[in-house]
């Protein structure tokens, strides 16, 4: 748990930020957004204090280490930025073992906590333990600077934009790799970006900053539903919130057992999956959006799986112009389906407060 | 529809060129000279006058495995690079070997005081093989041990070149026959006045340019003050050090008992640590600012102390940035000495103007072509451990 009371920093009379207090909870993944400039990465970095406080405190797991040494409180909080900051000199496997060095743990502890980290971020030891950050692409190095921030354990996580400057496609594949981390190790985070989606993604907590102060600080849905005041309204957006919301809902919640008669129970909504002896969808009778005696061939491109925002398996049907979606698991069988229809019916009858798997 | 391309002979130009160079060099200028004592300049004596057959046979052969090397079509292009490498070596030889070999012939039968020297076209096969390697060396990217084993190829040719008999009725070895002695205490004098300039300037130039690093206010000013040094010329100030150093050296008895004094070796070694500050202060300071700043952010934000990062981060980082600067000031400051001799600091130097004073070239040369080896020896040790400095990976 960390609590942070009253953080202020100013800079040549000017606070650029101001009595910033808030409490994240052990495990919780707090994510500070806000426009550019208004003291997103000041307030963290007051948090390993590599800015240095003007007034407040800092309350770690119930120690209070305002005054500790910076180095010693460092050592205790990872810390991952936009430009990796990986060293160039030291390969993959040293700049992991970065703080647990600074700690002088032994060698064997050190290595097998590094091939532990690099395997919990799907990088294969044998190929990438002895190569240098210049090796690697945009998003392995990230990786690697996560797995680093990681490495000693740390009780807090410090994230500064890690994924600002990746590619789109890349930064998803990260997006989804943190969110899988954080549910491995149950690490407290706190993680800055200016993008709100990759905030909805993400957090559980949503600090909200304009001009150094903290506006609110909330759960996503409360944030988007309940907004403090007019700014909140603007920044979250009103155009699209009903898919910001399914941005933040997962297919498994949503999902049902598949139609394999059919019943003409529902006018239009009458369909049937035609499975192979593997019990993998290979034909959708029905259910079409424009023709719906029409047979559809299953393609892997308008499949869902359990963790599928459903926001993109809504995109999903859009484009390919189905009602429903298989859902099927890693082998690819067949284990439920996910509809229009559904998506109106949780909305409809109070949703908007049942919580996310990670909110 | 493509154009008709014009043919391109060459592969490799800048060998083509050296080869024309060399055969040019071969058909109009001396290979050596005889003349009938030291002090009277001598008849030139052309390669095809100087050369037994089979040693006008095998220069032929060398030079046309180099065509076959700087043509366009015959050879695959690394190969052809390797054979022109290869070729360095013998070419090497042969031109020492034909030059020892004429000089023994030629004073069989002559006075004693007859004497035989290189001439142009000997000098120009020299340069010409070191060009090739060079040439060679950077196009094949051969990596450092690369480099330091052909390094060490070419100087043992060299030195089996130079230890036996072969060369020693040469007038400019028979000049080195009779300095020997000398010549040894010479090049130790040579080589203490460059370390012991070297030292102190490592000793204070690697600290002020860390402050230059982290002291933004007082940078401009340094580097004005060290530019200062660095424009003055050298005979300038060992002539504004003689005063000032020998009334230090009459007023403290102890530092005139330890040489402090206006000529000799305390302002070269003073005048010398001026010349090389700037470039080791400035070095320092730009490898140091060439660290990334992310790699410093998360070196600081993981918990390493200011000293761990210099250790660590900082140094190892800015090292072949550091050692470029160590370079250039080593090769300055061994032709630097040179000059120093003038006020009796000793030296190659020592040669050079002696042998100028007397009209005996071979005296001059006897100073100058070690001066020029050292240097070279020095700038390639240093070149070979640039790169081994440099971070793994990015060689
Ligand atoms: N070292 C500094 N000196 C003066 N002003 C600073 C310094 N660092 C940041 N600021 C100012 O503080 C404000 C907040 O900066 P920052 O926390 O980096 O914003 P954000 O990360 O939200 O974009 C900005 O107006 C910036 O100009
Ligand atoms: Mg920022």
């Amino acid at each position: 748990m960390i609590e942070l009371q009253g953080l202020t920093k100013t800079y040549a009379g000017k606070n650029v930020v101001e009595d910033v207090s808030m409490t994240l909870e052990t495990g919780e993944f707090g994510v500070l957004i806000g426009p550019s400039g208004c003291g997103k990465s000041t307030t963290l970095k007051m948090i390993n204090r590599l800015v240095p406080l003007s007034s407040g405190r800092i309350i770690l797991n119930g120690d209070d280490v305002t005054e500790l040494p910076a180095e010693q409180l460092r050592r205790r909080i990872g810390y991952a930025i936009q430009s990796t900051g990986l060293f160039p000199h030291w390969s993959v496997a040293r700049n992991i073992a970065t703080v647990p060095q600074l700690l002088k743990w032994s060698k064997s502890r050190i290595d097998d906590r590094v091939d532990e980290l690099m395997a919990m971020f799907h990088l294969d030891p044998a190929e990438f333990r002895d190569k240098y950050p210049h090796q690697l692409s945009g998003g392995q190095a990230q990786r690697v600077g996560v797995a680093r921030a990681l490495a000693a354990d740390p009780e807090v996580l410090l994230m500064d934009e890690p994924f600002g400057a990746v590619d789109p496609i890349t930064r998803e594949a990260l997006q989804a790799e943190m969110r899988r981390v954080h549910g491995q190790t149950g690490k407290t985070i706190v993680f800055v970006t200016h993008d709100m989606d990759e905030a909805l993604q993400l957090a559980t907590r949503i600090a909200l900053l304009n001009n150094g102060r903290l506006v609110q600080y909330d759960r996503p849905i409360e944030m988007m539903v309940k907004p403090a005041d007019d700014f909140v309204r603007e920044f979250f957006g009103q155009a699209d919130l009903g898919l910001k919301l399914l941005s933040r809902r997962w297919v498994h919640q949503y999902q049902r057992p598949p139609s394999l008669t059919h019943h003409a129970t529902l006018p239009g909504l009458d369909h049937c999956w035609r499975l192979d002896e593997a019990g993998r969808p290979i034909v959708l009778e029905g259910a079409r959006l424009d023709d719906q005696h029409q047979h559809t061939d299953v393609r892997s491109e308008w499949i869902a799986t359990p963790e599928m925002s459903m926001k993109e398996a809504l995109s999903r049907m859009v484009w390919y112009r189905v009602m429903v979606l298989p859902v099927v698991d890693e082998t690819g069988k067949l284990i439920g389906e996910v509809g229009m229809q559904g998506i109106m019916g949780i909305e409809s009858d109070g949703g908007l407060h049942a919580g996310g798997p990670a909110s | 529809m493509a154009l008709p391309e014009r043919r391109r002979w060459f592969g490799n130009r800048v060998l083509a060129t050296l080869l024309i160079a060399a055969v040019a060099s071969a058909v109009l200028l001396p290979f050596a000279s005889l003349s009938p004592n030291r002090l009277v300049s001598g008849q030139p004596v052309m390669l095809w006058q100087a050369l037994a057959g089979w040693q006008l046979a095998t220069f032929a052969l060398i030079g046309l495995l180099l065509l076959i090397a700087a043509l366009a079509g015959p050879l695959p292009r690394r190969l052809a690079l390797w054979l022109s490498l290869g070729a360095t070596l013998p070419l090497l030889a042969l031109d020492f070997q034909a030059l020892g070999a004429y000089a023994h012939g030629a004073l069989a039968n002559a006075s004693p005081a007859a004497r035989v020297s290189q001439g142009a076209t000997f000098w120009i096969l020299l340069f010409v093989s070191a060009l090739i390697a060079i040439d060679a060396l950077q196009r094949l990217r051969l990596g450092p041990a690369g480099r330091a084993l052909y390094g060490v190829a070419a100087l043992a040719v060299i030195g089996v070149c130079f230890s036996g008999e072969l060369l020693s009725p040469v007038s400019i070895m028979r000049e080195f026959a009779n300095q020997r002695d000398n010549f040894i205490d010479q090049l130790v004098r040579h080589l203490l006045l460059v370390g012991g300039a070297l030292l102190p300037a490592l000793l204070v130039g690697l600290p002020l340019g860390l402050l230059a690093n982290r002291r933004a206010r007082l940078r401009n000013g340094l580097f004005s003050v060290l530019n200062v040094f660095q424009t003055l010329p050298s005979i300038a100030v060992f002539g504004l050090l003689i005063a000032p150093l020998s009334a230090l050296g009459r007023a403290v008895p102890w530092l005139g008992e330890l040489g402090v004094s206006g000529i000799g070796v305390a302002p070269a070694i003073i005048a010398l640590v001026l010349y090389s500050l700037l470039p080791i202060v400035r070095n320092t300071y730009a490898g140091l600012a060439g660290v990334s700043t992310g790699a410093l952010e998360a070196a600081r934000g993981m918990g390493m102390t200011t000293r761990q990062i210099l250790w660590r981060v900082e140094i190892p980082l800015a090292l072949p940035v550091i050692l470029s600067g160590l370079r250039i000031v080593t090769v300055q400051a061994i032709g630097l000495v040179v000059v120093a001799a003038l006020i009796g600091a000793g030296g190659f130097g020592a040669f050079i103007f002696q042998g100028l004073g007397q009209y005996a070239i071979d005296l001059v040369l006897l100073g100058a072509i070690p001066t020029i080896v050292l240097a070279v020896i020095a700038d390639f040790a240093l070149q070979i451990l640039v790169s081994l400095s440099r971070p793994s990976g990015t060689r």
